[in-house]
């Protein structure tokens, strides 16, 4: 390897996203590199639900991450402005999502746009999310 | 609960069996499903059930609006096509009477549970009259509903979905109106130049409310016509898929 490719590796941005969970699981930070998307095949590739599922944390799409519900609402407490904006359809959706705040987002919609995001993401309570409904493997 | 219901978190997992499979034509079927020993599934017209689907060694979901409203009862139906890459379809379409199914749900917010205000307008194509099938039939049978138009098109007469009993319906109750558009796209881009002369240039009225279930982009076309038109933002229901 080169010594300009260990360069390249080594300053590699990385994103990073620490996780809340509302219900009281512990909360878990994930650190990933937003050009190796998708991480999986639901949602958005790049969006907070590919990463989460990707990296092993289960959050709710009940419609496969196509943008057709509010199970995958997540609260955006950090780094709201590294997403990429929130469509129209998005945004009717929310409209409709319980427990609705200013910083919600559908976790299927929300890309990580900025290599270096530093997100800090909460799971309400009310999105179910538990280790026992992850899908069977 | 019985055997075949699981409570997982605040989510229930049903084990339901096919009972009956209804060929609508050589690429769509409905699926009717029995929960053993569950006298009622709630849900509201609109609403979809995740179904769980087997792929190799993992078990991912596949979203399926139910096409009957909560007034029918059991069974539930799903109504899908055959995708030519669609994993979901396929594994579906290759079950029979009496085949377990396991599904989450009901999910969704394309909903339509007590009478509009207004002139209520559904707009469809092909299998995407399910949840618009489950609506009207939901509102034919409330009282003080206020009049309804389906505008439906498809591909050909075997790809218009329900069209007898939407006939039927029709006939039966003056304030439904069922028209149905054979059109060579089958999309709902087929409907927009008569949506736009109805509903936007025949009259300056905006007092009515649509709920629009299609594919793709074309949904939002529909959508962004009738917004851009004046239609109150909440008039404008959809579901894209």
């Amino acid at each position: 390897m080169s010594d300009e490719s260990n360069a390249d590796n080594y300053y590699r941005l990385m994103s990073r996203i620490r996780v809340i969970f509302e219900n009281g699981e512990p909360e878990r930070v994930i650190e990933f590199d937003p050009a190796q998307a998708p991480f999986q095949h639901d949602g958005q590739p790049g969006s907070i639900l590919d990463v989460l599922l990707g990296n092993g944390i289960w959050l709710e799409h009940a419609c496969g991450g196509n943008c057709a519900c509010t199970t995958c609402h997540v609260i955006v407490k950090r780094g709201f402005d590294t997403l990429g904006e929130a469509s129209e359809q998005e945004e009717d959706l929310l409209d409709k999502a319980p427990g609705l705040t200013p910083s919600s987002r559908l976790g299927c919609q929300a890309v990580i746009d900025d290599p270096a995001a530093e997100l800090v993401v909460v799971i309400p309570r009310y999105t179910i999310n538990q280790a026992a409904e992850r899908p069977e493997r | 609960m019985p055997d075949n219901v699981v409570q997982r978190g605040a989510r229930r997992v049903y084990q339901g069996v096919i009972e009956h499979v209804t060929a609508h034509n050589a690429d769509t079927r409905s699926l009717l499903i029995r929960v053993p020993e569950v006298n009622e599934f709630h849900f509201v017209p609109g609403q979809f059930i995740s179904v769980a689907i087997p792929i190799d060694e993992r078990r991912e979901t596949r979203a399926y609006s139910l096409a009957l409203s909560p007034q029918d009862g059991q069974p539930l139906e799903i109504c899908l096509n055959l995708i030519a890459e669609g994993v979901g379809s396929h594994y579906l379409f290759g079950l029979g009477p009496g085949a377990p199914l396991s599904f989450t749900g009901p999910f969704g917010l394309f909903t339509l549970e007590h009478p509009r205000e207004y002139e209520t307008v559904f707009v469809a194509e092909g299998t995407a009259i399910a949840p618009i099938r489950a609506m009207i039939r939901h509102a034919l049978g409330t009282s003080g509903h206020p009049p309804l138009t389906l505008l439906y098109t498809a591909a050909d007469q075997a790809h218009l979905l329900y069209r007898a009993e939407f006939e039927t319906l029709a006939s039966q109750h003056p304030n439904f109106r069922f028209e149905q558009r054979v059109s060579a796209s089958g999309r709902l881009s087929a409907l927009l130049d008569e949506i736009e002369a109805r509903y936007v240039r025949a009259d300056a009225g905006r007092e009515r409310h649509f709920y629009v279930c299609g594919v793709g982009n074309d949904v939002l076309r529909v959508r962004d016509l009738l917004r851009a038109a004046g239609y109150a933002r909440r008039a404008v229901e959809y579901e894209r898929w």
